[in-house]
């Protein structure tokens, strides 16, 4: 590539990622160049232009990067800037711990029928599966082929986006408890710390 | 005594967990028998206090005494002491419950942490569309209790300006048509006060009007709204758009 090439695709990226309310997919930037330009470019042009473009925030000392969530490319703040940000844009309203623990065992359970959330927490989960929805951080992804043949549920791409990940494959790994040692002793230490650990706000009087 | 904070206990499982931690009990060797007790303490103090959820609590309790009466039951003794006990352990099945709970609520954390940090980061117009859109939630149709509303028509009732006349006529309001007239009123002004729209009528159609009006509010065509005093109610119309879907 010509080095106006080079510069002329940097303007373009920069220019989509700007207008984007949605993570974009390198596929749908290079559609988009063909259409408007009727040449043809790689998704691996499309990643050597965001490289140049964060090199060369990161040089200049702006508050943009390009990050990748929910296999797309998104132009966001980086976090030293967040106290200011966050004194004149409205916090957004974190999820209650029922919705996140709801949301975790979708997140890696998926596809997960609602009887199967129900069981592992042992409460009726239909409030929390409404507003995952609502949220459009679940949705339905099917039917299972058992009795009755209930709605599996998995998540979104607004799940990734909201959670800061590229993909399914970069949630962190299920805390283990078993495997992690054969030791009763350490065991033991382990679900202590575990259990320790659970926000304060459990802590009820009885 | 008792003092509790019912609210924090999401389910069973985490209350099952608050006992464990509050006690320091080993989650491989809990003390059934005195587990079940206390949860069936809990939970017949919920019954009590007539809280929402107590099924979930309920089928959990009778999981617990199933337990403790297999635990009680004498177990046959291993005909060779060297082997070891092979026998199942009743409890296992609630230990392995309790310990994917525990998991699935470590990584709720962990997730949470997530989220924090993603936070941090802003994009363009970010709290403008989905933000908000997210957090809105629809102006409730009657912000008022039931009693409330039934107190107001009390005192409506008590008010009621038409003198009984002691000629024994049958009058039929019918529900239906009442409905139809206070969305006809409706149609002629936005917000009508209960009483100036039943003013000069008989019991019986104000209390037609009522139910009308309760049935209209919860097919969301109307709002109810209460001010201080209770001795009167407000009507208004339902703007379309916010509810049509």
């Amino acid at each position: 590539m010509l080095p106006e090439e080079v510069t002329l695709l940097m303007q373009a990226v920069e220019a989509m990622l700007f207008v984007a309310d949605e993570p974009m997919p390198a596929s749908q930037f290079v559609l988009a160049w063909e259409e408007a330009f009727g040449t043809t470019i790689t998704e691996a042009d499309v990643e050597a232009a965001v490289a140049a473009l964060n090199a060369a925030y990161e040089a200049t000392g702006r508050v943009f990067r390009i990050y990748t969530w929910a296999g797309g490319y998104r132009l966001a703040t980086i976090p030293s800037v967040h106290a200011l940000l966050q004194a004149y844009k409205k916090e957004q309203k974190k999820l209650t711990r029922s919705l996140l623990e709801t949301l975790a065992i979708i997140a890696y359970r998926q596809p997960i029928t609602k009887a199967e959330i129900d069981h592992l927490r042992g409460v009726d989960t239909a409030h929390a599966l409404h507003r995952l929805q609502e949220l459009d951080l679940i949705q339905v992804v099917g039917r299972s082929d058992t009795i009755g043949r209930p709605l599996l549920y998995g998540t979104t791409q607004r799940f990734l986006d909201h959670f800061g990940l590229s993909s399914l494959q970069e949630l962190p790994p299920l805390p283990s408890l078993e495997t992690l040692t054969t030791d009763p002793l350490v065991r033991k230490e382990q679900i202590r710390a575990l259990l320790d650990g659970l926000d304060s706000e459990n802590s009820g009087t009885l | 005594m008792f003092c509790v904070r019912l609210a924090t206990f999401e389910g069973p499982l985490d209350l099952l967990l608050y006992f464990i931690r509050r006690d320091e009990l080993d989650l491989y060797d809990i003390p059934i028998a005195r587990i079940a007790d206390e949860f069936l303490a809990y939970v017949r103090l919920m019954e009590e206090l007539d809280l929402d959820g107590v099924s979930d609590f309920l089928y959990m309790a009778a999981v617990l005494l199933e337990i403790k009466a297999r635990w009680l039951l004498p177990r046959p003794v291993p005909v060779d002491a060297e082997l070891p006990n092979t026998q199942e352990d009743p409890r296992q099945e609630l230990v392995d419950r309790l310990l994917i709970y525990l998991q699935y609520k470590a990584a709720a954390e962990r997730l949470a942490s997530y989220a924090e940090a993603r936070a941090h980061h802003y994009t363009r117009g970010q709290a403008v569309a989905p933000a908000e859109a997210v957090s809105v939630e629809p102006v409730p149709l009657a912000p008022a209790s039931v009693s409330d509303l039934a107190e107001a028509l009390e005192a409506l009732l008590a008010r009621r300006t038409v003198i009984p006349v002691h000629a024994v006529r049958r009058d039929v309001y019918s529900v239906e048509a009442q409905q139809r007239y206070v969305i006809e009123r409706l149609r002629e002004a936005d917000r009508w006060s209960f009483r100036d729209l039943t003013q000069g009528h008989s019991r019986g159609w104000i209390i037609a009007t009522f139910l009308a009006v309760l049935e209209l509010a919860r097919l969301g065509q109307l709002r109810i709204e209460i001010g201080e005093g209770i001795e009167d109610f407000s009507i208004a119309a339902v703007e379309s758009d916010v509810y049509a879907s």
